[in-house]
């Protein structure tokens, strides 16, 4: 016990041992109640009728459908959302320019728009009474309560997540490198492709696996543009709640189950590749080294 | 191949960070840029490399108009004052990686790079840590390879900004020899930024004062050292004591109110500040303040009569026969100083 | 023009990048956006006014303005500690615990929707206990403030945790030294620094609350009056294929996350001050 405090205490000014020991407790119990106990009752629950009957609900043609879909959305949003988020960074980190912080503020908007707001808008553009509806409809392309819209919501709801991981990122590294390959002779791609991308490609990696899951979790937004159609306009989340709102819970939950480890292993990644940062933060310091 | 720069202004944010700067740097010397830090010598240097533009005037490298070129075309070398070494790039990588950029057709065979750059890590003594990344390196070694990784490209002007800034004391005096030693083995036209006087002076050959975006003056680190042309130049060399005074008919300086014509300042180096003890004709009384032992040299704190403090520098010897204490008096004189009008002209060389 | 270079610069490529970067933020977000406004100056003031101001939207506003008010409340407080206790002490399966504060952004809100639900209805995990003490959570208000606390907590976490990490340990000791008590030094030296980033934690959890809809429909039992919370009421008018009342109420809460993006944004260009 001896040893165990005299590690634990770096500095001299701390609190007592009760009160550090009252407050540790009180996380915790708050913490389990909040995330912990949540998280394991999907389980629990997509579990409660047996191994058999959990995966059943998985192979079942509907939700293997809803897999699917979730998967060619999030296969269409992120790549888009990530050349975006290169892109704005490129131009707010690297420049300076007038009107760069009302640029910030705008990409972050999707992030203060309701869910379901970001469906509506899109209702509002292609659905049957939409800017564009008579014309969509005229011409018979279907956007609304079908996949497009499901991606197009999809895109608005990740817009800013790339771009945000990356403009801190990009403006902390200053212009040094790239001057010096420019300076050797490197064209602006060389520059990009062998300086400027292998120094952030961990926060890219970060900003992706955030967009991903949200991406393939998104609900509100999706919900308001998929109009539910069973095996065509379900992804996960919109599943879910079908099986759910039937009072199929076991099925419910084994799906959403799916969804609750496809969070724990961007958790898990997202950890890692904070380590990763840190490290690469400490080793490249150059008062550290020198 | 020289460099010459004419009428170049730069302005940043109604900032005048350059204002007409003409400047001629011959072919194969080590020029340095000296001065206080925001006087615009790096901004002068980023536009010579074209790294910045200028608002207006011209760059010319050996009588051929660069202006307009982009930095890619320039063929310069830079070493920046924290080396912007590619940091997920080896040694070997990081000097190798300027010859891998060229176009297809002018790209050396990978057989050539290996020894073109084992040849650089030989010249900055750095052979064996080819395979180190930047961080496992020490400052002084990064220096030396972002110098090598700006010579690969066989520029034709070398342009270094604030080369030792970073760098501990010790690092520094020992780079600093070896960047001159390098210079006379190369012979490229070289440039670089500095606000360190005593760097300037031990390294280059010919100095360029900078002051508020403006040059002061130019030349070898005798002249400027013995002929300063005002008294920033003057003041910024080395330490200096100013006596406040009087010019008579002839121009001569004086401290006493007799014959005055114009006012006037006489700048004396502490080393040519004589300290005695008995008064003579011209000598001003002081009081010893300090003495502090630096080593070879002594150096006396005094107060004088005006109330201003001085500094004289004196030999180990000289001032064990003077045995100095602090609150004795003494009288000194300069042996050799530079006279400045209130306007900043010179006077005479007394 | 607007967006124009304040200084030339060597770097290639800033035409190509902000011209794609407006043109891609027009194209998903701004004139998608727009639409909202652009519908609603169709209706009228007046019918404006009379959707947006019905007493089953006020109702919602209630409900909404309210749990997600209570919920940041929550937040605050055990956010603070949350954050306070990861950072300053040790203790078995800190690593994983600091992981696990990020659930909520990871986790889909359906999937959240659901799992609160079944643990607090009133044979679930813990609704089980709470309905002897006569606490109904599922399917009332209350219900609502536990899905928003659960969406909200990494918001206060994670931006007060990074400014207590940087706080230096030399000003506590400072305090000490003077002789200041511990409660003392974090009443008038810690807390004072952690502050604005503590408001600015608040801001996001509320904001992000007041337009939550996935974890929310599922715990909420959504009757109208009691426990409807204004984005469902969206879903309902646009299920009826009332899209002018949809698209009404929609800009009223633009409207409000919008101002609350601005307040946000002073609160941290006023936190990024002091710190500097």
């Amino acid at each position: 016990m001896h040893t165990l405090s005299v590690q634990t205490q770096s500095t001299a000014i701390t609190e007592p041992r009760w009160v550090r020991y009252t407050l540790i407790s009180i996380t915790l119990i708050f913490l389990s109640l909040f995330l912990l106990i949540p998280l394991i009752s999907v389980f629990t629950e997509g579990l409660r009728g047996g191994i058999n009957k959990y995966f059943a609900a998985m192979v079942e043609p509907d939700a293997i459908a809803a897999i699917q879909l979730t998967l060619i959305t999030a296969a269409i949003a992120v790549p888009l959302n990530l050349v975006f988020g290169v892109a704005a960074a490129w131009a707010i980190a690297k420049f300076e320019f007038t009107g760069k912080s009302l640029l910030i503020t705008l990409i972050d908007l999707p992030f203060a728009v309701s869910p379901v707001i970001s469906g509506l808008i899109f209702v509002l553009l292609f659905g049957l009474q939409g800017v564009f509806g008579e014309w969509l409809a005229a011409s018979d392309i279907k956007l609304i309560f079908a996949v497009p819209g499901i991606v197009l919501a999809t895109i608005f709801v990740t817009f800013p997540f790339v771009a945000r991981e990356l403009i801190p990122l990009l403006q902390s590294q200053g212009n040094d490198e790239e001057e010096a390959a420019l300076v050797l002779g490197a064209t602006g791609w060389q520059t990009f492709w062998h300086v400027t991308l292998p120094n952030i490609k961990w926060g890219l990696l970060y900003g992706v696996i955030l967009c991903n899951a949200r991406a393939m979790g998104e609900f509100g937004a999706v919900s308001v543009v998929s109009g539910h159609i069973r095996g065509l306009t379900n992804t996960m989340p919109l599943h879910v709640e079908i099986l759910y709102n039937e009072y199929n819970f076991i099925a419910a939950f084994a799906v959403a189950s799916l969804l609750a480890i496809l969070a724990l292993i961007t958790l898990a990644l997202k950890t890692f590749v904070e380590w990763r940062v840190q490290t690469q933060v400490l080793i490249n310091d150059p008062d550290v080294a020198s | 191949m020289s460099i010459e720069i004419q009428n170049v202004s730069k302005t940043f944010n109604k900032f005048n960070a350059l204002n007409n700067i003409n400047l001629h740097i011959p072919t194969g010397e080590l020029v340095a840029l000296l001065g206080p830090s925001g006087c615009g010598k790096t901004t002068l240097l980023r536009i010579i490399a074209g790294l910045e533009f200028a608002d207006k005037g011209s760059i010319f490298f050996y009588g051929e108009d660069t202006t307009a070129r982009s930095v890619r075309d320039r063929q310069v070398g830079f070493v920046f004052q924290h080396y912007a070494l590619f940091r997920h790039m080896t040694v070997f990588e990081n000097v190798a990686f300027g010859l891998r950029m060229k176009p297809r057709a002018q790209r050396p065979s990978d057989k050539q790079i290996q020894s073109k750059v084992d040849d650089l890590l030989n010249l900055v003594q750095m052979q064996g840590l080819a395979d180190r990344f930047p961080r496992q390196l020490s400052g002084g070694q990064r220096q030396r390879i972002a110098l090598a990784r700006a010579l690969a490209v066989e520029p034709k002007v070398l342009l270094l900004d604030e080369p030792f800034g970073a760098l501990d004391t010790k690092v520094r005096k020992e780079l600093r020899r070896w960047l001159r030693h390098l210079h006379d083995t190369v012979h490229i036209t070289s440039v670089f930024v500095t606000h360190d006087q005593e760097e300037a002076m031990e390294v280059s050959d010919r100095v360029v004062v900078m002051n508020k975006g403006q040059v002061e003056q130019v030349g070898t680190p005798d002249e400027l050292y013995e002929h300063a042309v005002n008294p920033f130049v003057y003041q910024f060399l080395g330490n200096v004591n100013v006596f406040k005074g009087h010019l008579d008919q002839d121009s001569h300086f004086h401290t006493n109110d007799d014959n005055r014509v114009a006012s006037a300042s006489a700048y004396v180096r502490p080393h040519d500040l004589e300290i005695s003890r008995i008064a003579d004709g011209e000598s001003i009384a002081a009081t010893v303040l300090s003495v502090l032992s630096l080593g070879a040299t002594v150096r006396v704190e005094l107060l004088d009569v005006q109330d201003i403090t001085l500094e004289a520098e004196l030999s180990k010897e000289l001032s064990r026969t003077l045995d100095l204490k602090k609150g004795d008096q003494v009288f000194v004189k300069p042996k050799q100083m530079r006279v400045f009008t209130a306007s900043g002209a010179v006077v005479a060389a007394a | 023009m607007l967006l124009r270079l304040k200084q030339h610069s060597v770097l290639p490529g800033f035409h190509l990048a902000l011209g794609y970067t407006i043109f891609y933020l027009s194209l998903i977000v701004l004139i998608p956006l727009s639409m909202v406004f652009f519908k609603t100056s169709t209706m009228g003031w007046e019918r404006f006014w009379t959707v947006v101001t019905e007493p089953r939207v006020m109702a919602s506003y209630r409900i909404t303005f309210g749990a997600a008010l209570i919920a940041a409340m929550i937040n605050a407080f055990f956010g603070l500690l949350v954050a306070w206790v990861l950072e300053r002490y040790q203790f078995f399966g800190k690593r994983f615990i600091d992981a696990l504060v990020d659930l909520p952004f990871a986790l889909p809100t359906a999937v959240a929707g659901i799992a609160l639900a079944s643990i607090y209805s009133s044979n679930g995990w813990i609704g089980q206990y709470l309905e002897p003490l006569g606490i109904k959570v599922a399917f009332t208000p209350l219900g609502i403030i536990v899905a928003l606390t659960f969406i909200g907590l990494p918001f206060v976490v994670r931006t007060v945790q990074p400014v207590l990490q940087d706080l230096e340990r030399e000003l506590e000791e400072a305090a000490a030294s003077l002789g200041a008590t511990r409660w003392q030094t974090f009443k008038c030296v810690i807390f004072p620094s952690i502050f604005p980033p503590l408001l600015t934690g608040f801001a996001l959890a509320f904001a992000r609350g007041l337009g939550e809809y996935g974890s929310v429909v599922f715990i909420a039992g959504n009757m109208p009056m009691i426990s409807e919370i204004t984005p469902l009421l969206i879903i309902t008018k646009l299920e009826q294929y009332d899209y002018a009342g949809a698209t009404a109420i929609a800009v009223v809460m633009l409207v409000v996350s919008f101002i609350l993006l601005f307040l946000i944004n002073l609160l941290q260009w006023w936190t990024g001050k002091r710190c500097r």
